[in-house]
């Protein structure tokens, strides 16, 4: 399928996906990043300069994706590229992966991965453990799971090209997502009890405390995102307010 | 010196958040590690790193949303924590939360930069060094931004919490626990992400008894 690829430029354009955010802007998004990451494959592929350079505007467009899973798309269009497809064709394929890709990763990563690593290295700095033991578990734990998913993603979409659909169906994103949630929503309950009986936890605060913590995680619980921003700037106004009484204390 | 230095670690970790390999050095735990080990106070820089870290779990780092910049918040707020007295860690989070919204208005500015850099494929076929230099000028730009950014919340915070934590009046324990009691919004929201408390209510308190237990345990 990609014999006109060797190894070298195919490694050279999973590693650039590792950029392929550099340029994100308002008008293509990931069009730069993604045209960038495809420029190893496609200077092997081409000989004409004429066909190279129509190729490279139209991996310019407008694209949009999880940064991750966007290697689907890329593995896939090189593999395009690569067995002659016409322009539209590859227009079009790329036009219907945005979407999936990116609400997939989103959940995937960015709603569950991501917090849910988070959750496990706040409960281990919060019971205890020394700091960098936290550190160091949540970049290991979390770059497996995203290195994984990139070299996954690449490798799915060069072998499949156009149908993978399939594969991703088959791969059940969705139901990995349900499952991590499980697991995330367990290491949330162990947070919680960190916090409350840790070294300088809310228990170690006193009862009110403890009382305004839950009614704060009820009204994240209830009022979702947009309570994030009253919670916070409801600190920095006590916290400036305390300081200020300080000053005349 | 100092303040190059961590100010050059402002502008590595801010590209690590979306424009170079997100492997996450740019989130507020290992952010406030690593400036905590580059500034002498380890455990401080932890400890502030973690409160932000808490804070910021539900903001995500998705290419078009504009978040909070938990990497250069976190750089700024370290910095300015010192040794990381109860007061100072209350001041220097607060800092980085109000820092970490200025910075992420600059993303913003970045990105309408970014759209003047890489080639408009509709301006017709460019070359493969036009976007080439497009694109790696936006990487640099994301990277000279995040040290601007930095170095300014260096200077602005630094004095600012110096300043004022001699006359910081609460005691740590409600110090800590005012700190805590606003990051607990992030937990609702994400048991409400993950599919609320009744979905998951019993993986919810296992892990809460397995915590009670562990740290009875340590």
């Amino acid at each position: 399928m990609t014999e006109r690829l060797s190894r070298t430029a195919l490694t050279s354009a999973f590693l650039r996906s590792f950029l392929i955010q550099g340029s994100w802007n308002y008008r293509t998004m990931l069009g730069g990043g993604f045209a960038f990451a495809m420029l190893p494959a496609l200077r092997r592929i081409f000989t004409d300069s004429a066909a190279m350079d129509a190729s490279l505007q139209r991996h310019l467009e407008h694209f949009n994706a999880h940064p991750y899973l966007c290697n689907v798309a890329l593995g896939a269009a090189v593999k395009l590229e690569s067995e002659g497809a016409d322009a539209e064709t590859v227009r079009r394929f790329k036009l219907a992966v945005r979407g999936p890709l990116g609400s997939l990763g989103d959940g995937l990563v960015w709603a569950t991965w991501l917090p849910g690593v988070s959750l496990l290295a706040l409960t281990l700095y919060w019971i205890g453990l020394p700091g960098w033991v936290a550190v160091i578990a949540f970049l290991f734990v979390y770059n497996v799971g995203h290195v994984g998913l990139r070299l996954w993603a690449f490798r799915v979409g060069l072998a499949d090209g156009r149908e993978v659909g399939g594969r991703l169906a088959r791969a059940d994103l969705g139901g990995w997502t349900s499952k991590l949630q499980v697991v995330a929503s367990l290491l949330l309950g162990a947070l919680v009890g960190a916090m409350l009986v840790g070294a300088d936890g809310l228990a170690a605060a006193g009862p009110v405390w403890v009382a305004l913590a839950a009614i704060a995680c009820l009204a994240g619980l209830f009022v979702g995102h947009r309570a994030w921003r009253p919670a916070a700037v409801t600190v920095v106004v006590a916290v400036a307010g305390l300081s200020a009484l300080g000053l005349f204390l | 010196m100092e303040i190059v230095l961590v100010s050059l670690l402002g502008g590595l970790l801010a590209l690590d958040a979306t424009s170079v390999g997100q492997f996450m050095t740019s989130r507020p735990l290992v952010a406030g590690a690593l400036t905590g080990w580059a500034v002498g106070e380890p455990a401080a820089g932890v400890a502030v790193g973690a409160i932000l870290e808490l804070y910021l779990l539900v903001s995500y780092p998705t290419g078009g949303s504009r978040f909070p910049e938990g990497s250069t918040a976190t750089v700024v707020a370290v910095a300015a924590a010192g040794t990381g007295s109860p007061g100072a860690l209350a001041l220097a989070v607060a800092a980085g939360l109000v820092w970490g919204q200025l910075a992420g208005a600059s993303i913003t500015y970045l990105r309408r930069a970014n759209a003047r850099l890489v080639p408009d494929p509709g301006q017709g076929p460019t070359s493969t060094r036009r976007l080439a230099a497009g694109h790696l000028g936006a990487v640099l730009l994301d990277f000279v931004r995040g040290v601007v950014v930095t170095f300014a919340g260096v200077l602005v915070v630094r004095p600012l919490v110096g300043g004022l934590v001699a006359s910081w009046p609460v005691p740590p324990g409600a110090t800590f626990g005012l700190l805590l009691v606003g990051g607990s919004v992030s937990v609702g929201i994400l048991l409400r992400d993950f599919g609320g408390f009744r979905r998951h209510r019993t993986a919810f308190v296992v892990g809460l008894a397995l915590a009670l237990l562990g740290a009875r345990l340590l």
